[in-house]
This record gives structure tokens, sequence and C-alpha cells, in this order.
């Protein structure tokens, strides 16, 4: 007998609607809502021991929260956790895929059920996302295939895009036959030979940013500084990595006309940073955005940076301090911001 | 090298290096060192070396054989013919604080162990104390230069001993076999100043074109590493003086292959010296009648705009191009592998993922610092880290077997 856990927001769950989309992390013994029906499709051999769920807004403001959901599961001795479906609903998925990822990362298999357009399918780490329909119409159809990609996890088989995932697949570190070196000299044979599409690295793809619009009034504008220079008070407070960042930092420029030299450092592990100690402006130009804010050509300098260190920094993780800085600078009503990179 | 010991004179039998500490000591001495510590450090034991630096393998050309290292222990005249004495299963190694050094780490036992030559060696680790007010780029040419002569000294040690093996190595052909292709390993070396260099006949290479020279040059150090950062992506003296793609092209030359020769390009800072750089080297294969190369890096994601220019520019010019890249997919693997991709020559081996994390067990002993600052522990303590750390763990010239595959079962925990 598989016990499964099963991961609803507060719309499914019966807690209420959009209202109670700030209702934190909660959970009752037995299938819930569209629970009873998952039960039922995933038939003998599992059971439904205990539903969680959460509001999406508190769902996707915290850190912690799909860590706190997980505990949840592992309480309820989840050996299964089922997330979804959230179809299209941008919060929900999110959701559903960090709680799936926290529980593959704590070592509970899981699924995550959405459509394939859903933000939360790149955010499911090692967990699978099975691809269902955009909307709740979809209901039954989307509870037979999370129920068909349980029972293929549930067997220790991994979700192939045939078996209806969907998002990326891990790419997982093997000892090869042979080294890199030898299967480089095959590969390049190979390519003279006339195969055009070998390779052992998939092309990826990228996002492409469209810049936005020039303002249309700086004068009357808050601009913000933001930089990945690692340029942090000295003595760096909070321990920000010289790579590999996995977090951001703020700190506030209040009252700061320029940045003295050996106040700031940077801790940047990409590049000689002696140049930067010498004068923190050429990582940060508070200097020049003061001048400007003076001269009127800017309305008002943020009255905080944002900083992190952009070396070796996973793209998924970069994807992440942007979505954050983005809400940030938005709430603060920041009308355009400064990327110094390095 | 079946065993290695310290003792009253330094000297080889029967399998055995025997090294006097003292005399060891005295190649490195130098004023910008304040003194040196050695110690061994061999394959199985529970030992962790961390704040590698470079790691090298002693060779010498014996005596009246002209050198090794040319530049730094001999004069700067190419070498890359006549008999090379090489200790084999050995290692000199300099572990310790220097600036702009990216932390890396070498186990001797356990799952890393595997994923560094260094993992498989006996190494004779250095441990250094600079002498007060010196500079750090004199620490490092001191330790260096030291290091080099160390290498040196314990080959001469054993080059009265019958060699267990003679390979006869293949050099670049100038001639052409109808039917085989000319191929070339085209290797950038990092160069992005102190710290950050590869020296080229002991010159700073950062300001250089690319180089055509034959492959024999590397086997007796013509290429010195000076470059400390990304510990995984690094290619340390050692790896070129072990080229691993030139040793997979001389297997095969005269078979299915030509070995043409081996091009050193620099990885510039600025996007126009990139333009040039990989522009050049195309010219250069072109010129040399090449019809296909294997390129490789060394660091992180700025290498991969050179490899990438390199690259295409190079099947524009009409030569095949397959690249080593390390994946940079985030710790689940799940991210877009590598940050510039080739647009035509979309040929790419994969040298394993930089972010997925391994756990390391502890180990009862640590040379080159009492802390792994990078994890703020003791250096003996269990570790969960990225590859990245592990020495030549991604190993851009192609000598590890770690490889990516999309993940077709579930793993065990």
């Amino acid at each position: 007998m598989t016990r499964v856990v099963h991961y609803l927001n507060q719309f499914f769950a019966g807690i209420g609607g959009e209202d109670s989309a700030g209702v934190g992390p909660g959970t009752a013994a037995g299938p819930v809502g569209p629970g009873r029906r998952l039960g039922a499709l995933l038939g003998d051999g599992f059971e439904i021991v205990a539903t969680v769920w959460c509001g999406d807004d508190h769902a996707a403001a915290g850190d912690g929260v799909a860590a706190e959901i997980v505990a949840m599961a592992a309480e309820a001795k989840a050996e299964l956790l089922l997330a979804g479906p959230a179809f299209g609903s941008g919060r929900y998925g999110l959701a559903c895929a960090r709680v799936a990822a926290a529980a593959e990362a704590a070592g509970i298999p899981a699924v995550a059920a959405m459509h394939e357009d859903n933000p939360g399918v790149g955010d499911a780490g090692a967990a699978p996302v099975v691809g269902v329909g955009p909307s709740a119409r979809e209901m039954p159809a989307a509870l037979d295939r999370l129920a068909g990609a349980a029972r293929t996890v549930a067997a220790g088989r991994v979700l192939t895009p045939a078996g209806g995932r969907v998002g990326p697949v891990p790419r997982r570190g093997v000892l090869a036959e042979a080294p890199a070196a030898a299967r480089a000299v095959d590969l390049l044979l190979a390519r003279l030979g006339g195969d055009r599409e070998r390779s052992e690295v998939p092309l990826p793809s990228f996002d492409r940013v469209v810049p936005a619009a020039p303002l249309a009034d700086p004068a009357g504008a808050t601009v913000v500084l933001v930089t990945e220079g690692a340029l942090v008070p000295d003595g760096n407070p909070d321990k920000l990595e010289s790579a590999r960042a996995t977090r951001w930092q703020r700190y506030p420029l209040d009252g700061l006309d320029r940045l003295e030299p050996g106040a700031w450092r940077s801790v940047h592990g990409g590049f000689s940073t002696v140049w930067a100690n010498e004068d923190p402006h050429r990582i940060l130009p508070v200097d020049a955005a003061r001048d400007l804010e003076r001269e009127g050509a800017i309305g008002v300098l943020g009255s905080e940076y944002l900083v992190t260190v952009g070396n070796g920094t996973a793209v998924a993780t970069a994807r992440r301090f942007g979505v954050e800085w983005a809400d940030d600078l938005r709430r603060s009503g920041a009308r355009a911001a400064i990327l110094t990179a390095t | 090298m079946r065993a290695v010991e310290f003792g009253p004179a330094t000297g080889y039998a029967g399998g055995v290096l025997t090294v006097a500490r003292s005399e060891a000591e005295a190649r490195l001495a130098h004023p910008a060192l304040d003194g040196v510590r050695l110690s061994w450090a061999s394959p199985g034991e529970a030992v962790r070396i961390v704040k590698v630096l470079d790691a090298v393998e002693p060779r010498t050309k014996g005596p009246g054989g002209g050198g090794v290292f040319p530049g730094f222990t001999g004069p700067a005249r190419p070498p890359g013919r006549g008999e090379t004495h090489v200790l084999r299963g050995a290692a000199v190694v300099a572990a310790g604080y220097l600036p702009r050094a990216q932390e890396g780490l070498v186990d001797l036992s356990g799952p890393a162990a595997p994923l560094s030559p260094l993992g498989a060696t006996h190494n004779l680790v250095v441990e250094f104390r600079p002498a007060a007010g010196a500079a750090w780029e004199d620490v490092d040419d001191a330790l260096r230069r030291g290091l080099l002569r160390l290498a040196v000294r314990l080959a001469d040690a054993a080059v009265d001993a019958p060699p267990d093996t003679v390979e006869v190595l293949a050099t670049a052909g100038r001639r052409n076999r109808p039917g085989l292709p000319r191929i070339a390993a085209v290797t950038n070396l990092q160069t992005q100043g102190a710290f950050k260099d590869v020296f080229v006949y002991g010159r700073r290479f950062a300001a250089a074109l690319p180089t055509l020279i034959a492959p024999g040059e590397l086997d007796d150090g013509a290429v010195v590493s000076g470059q400390f950062g990304h510990p995984g992506l690094k290619n340390p003296t050692y790896l070129h003086q072990n080229h691993p793609v030139v040793e997979a092209l001389r297997l095969r030359h005269g078979h299915d292959l030509l070995l043409a020769g081996v091009v050193l390009a620099p990885e510039p800072v600025e996007a126009a010296g990139k333009e040039l750089v990989s522009a050049h080297a195309a010219r250069l294969c072109a010129l040399a009648g090449i019809d296909g190369a294997v390129v490789t890096k060394e660091g992180g994601g700025n290498a991969d705009a050179d490899m990438a220019l390199k690259m295409d520019a190079l099947e524009d010019a009409g030569i095949a191009a397959v690249g080593l890249f390390a994946e940079m997919a985030g710790p689940d693997g799940t991210a877009p592998p590598v940050v510039v991709p080739p647009e035509r020559a979309t040929a790419m081996v994969s040298t394993g993922n930089y972010d997925e994390r391994l756990r390391l067990p502890a180990v009862e002993r640590a040379l080159g610092g009492e802390r792994f600052d990078l994890a703020g522990v003791e250096a003996t303590a269990a570790l969960e880290v990225p590859t990245a750390v592990v020495y030549c763990s991604l190993s851009p010239l192609g000598w590890g077997r770690l490889t990516c595959r999309e993940q077709l079962e579930r793993s065990i925990a």
C-alpha cells in the first residue's frame, strides 16, 4: 500500500475563493474534493492518507512554505506526493511545482499536474510535471493523467514525455565508458562523416528579453540601482557568496552621497576586485546617480539597492532573483532600474 | 611508482620514491616565501587537499637533454623531441590561499576521488607561508617556479631506473595520407591577469594570438598553468603535460585520422578580443590544412563564448568542430546547460553538470588549510558541495568520464 499525500490550493480544498488566498498551510486526514475521485482512479495499492493545502498568495509569497507543506506530508508518512491539477492557474501551478520539488529534494517521490504553459512547469526541480488541460472543466481527464503518472512514479519508473511529461527532464551526472576527450574524437569523426545531428548536449533555448520602452518622464521617476557585482558593506555582514549565489541582499543608500572606499567591498569571485574596492562607484554608480538627481535628470534615486553575485549562477536561480527583484521594485514604486553587470 | 615516503636522501628504487624533506624544501626557497611544509597524500587514504592550486607531473629530459618546462626551468627552446622521463603516478601539488583563487578540493578516497586526476596519484603536497610583506604576485611566482623545480628533481631521482614502459609518441605529421582527415586540438587557455593566467614558454599568454605547436611541446611542459579560477573547470599543468585530447588523437593517429597539431588560443576578456582570436584560430587551422578540430576551454560561462565563436568560425571556414562543455544546468539538472551555445557548430560533448551536488564523507586529515571556507566548516568535515568545487571534475580538456544524461531511472538515495 503506497501512502499518498495530496496537495490542493484553498479553492479546491474547499476553504474559500480568492478572499482566502492568504490562508496558511493546513492538513486533514484522507482525500478532499478532487482527491476523492483521484483516490478511486489510483485504485488498489494506493491510499490518500492526508490532504495538505495552502492559499495561493501565501504559497507564492514565502520561501519556506513548500518546506512547511512537505513537513506536513512527512508527518503523514507520505510515500508519494501528488500536487494539483493546477491547470493554467499561475500561482497554484507555482505552488504545486515548488511543493513537488521540495518533496523530491526531501526524498519523497512527487508528481505535479498542470497545463504545459503554466509558469510553474519550470519550477518543479527534479519532480516530474504531467501535462493536463488549461482549465478546471477538464478535471476528469486531468485526474486520470495524474493517476497514471502516479502509478509510473510509484513503480520506480521515470515519467517520460511520451508518458505525458511536460517541462524539462533532469540531466544527471553519470560516468561514461570512455573519457570525454575520446568521445569528442568519435563525435568529430562522425561529424566529418556527415552526421550533423549528433551531440551530447541539447541546444538550450533562452528567453529573449525585449527591452522596456524608455521612460516618458525620467525627471519624475524613482530610479533604483541593482547589481550582480557583489558590492556589499565591508565585512560582508550577510555572507553573500562569492560564486554560485543562492541569495541576494538589499542595503540602504539613504543619506549617502557617495560610497567611501574601505566602507564597501566587492566579494565577487570571478574578477579582480582591486579596482572595484579602490572606487566602489565602478560597481554601483551612486555618485553619478546623485548628480543626475541634483540636476533633475531623474526624479529620485531609490532608497536602497539590491545586490547579488553573478558568477556561475544557475539560470533557474538567476530567473528567481529576476522575478523577486521585479516584484520588489514594482512594490517600492520604482519606475526604472539600472543593472550594473561585471 | 608504487609507494612514497620521506627519508634521509631523495632517490627511487623498486617503485618506491623517497624524498628528503630538507632538500626538497630547498627547491622552493625564495624571499617571498617564509617557509613550506611537505606532506604526502596517496590514493585510498582518508585525506583531503583543500585550496588546491597547480599540480605538476615529475618529468625530466635527463642529463644533457635540454630541460623541461622551457622558459621556467630551462631556456625557452622548442622541445618535443628525444626522450622524456616521466615519473608516472606522482604529482607535485601546491595548496593554500592565493588571492582570486577559487577554492577547490581533492579527496583521495570516497566519491570525489574518481572525479579528479589527483585522486589516483601520490601527491607531494606543498603548503606555504608567505613572507611578511611579500607581494602576492611574488608568492605565486615563487610557488610556480619552486613546484616546477621540485617536479624535475623528483624525476631526475628516477632517471637511472629501468623504465616500466616505453611509449613512442606520434608527432604531428606534415605529410598527408589520402583518406585520413587532418585533426587539430584547439586548446583555449584562460587568460584573465594575475592568478588567472597561463604561461606558454614562460610567457603570459594573455595578449597573444593563437599559436600552432607540435604535441610533443606539451609533453615537455611548454604550457604551465597559473590559473586558479573555477576548480572543476581548471586545466592544471599536469593535464597540459598529459593533454587528454592529444592522447585520444594519438591513439588513432595513422588509423582513421592524422594528428596535425595543437592550436593554443587565449581567452580574452573583451568581446572584440574573443572575436579576433576566434577568427585567427580558424585562419591558422585553414592555413595548416586542418579538416577537423576538437575545441576545449578553461573556466566558466565566460569561456563558453570563446568556444561558441571559435567553433562557428571553424565551421564557417569548412573545418568540422566539436567542443567540450561542462553543463551549468542547476542543482536539479533542468536549466539550460550552456551559457553561450554555438549557432552552427552544434556538436558538443558534456563533461558533467557544474551544479550537481555531491555528498562527501568526513576525512581523517586535511592539507592546504584548516578550513574549507566555501562551506564555512573544518576542512576534514563531511560536505555537500557542487561538483564544480572538485579539482578537474569537469575537466574541459576531456580527462574525465563524467557526463550528463537525461535521467532514465530514479536514483536510489
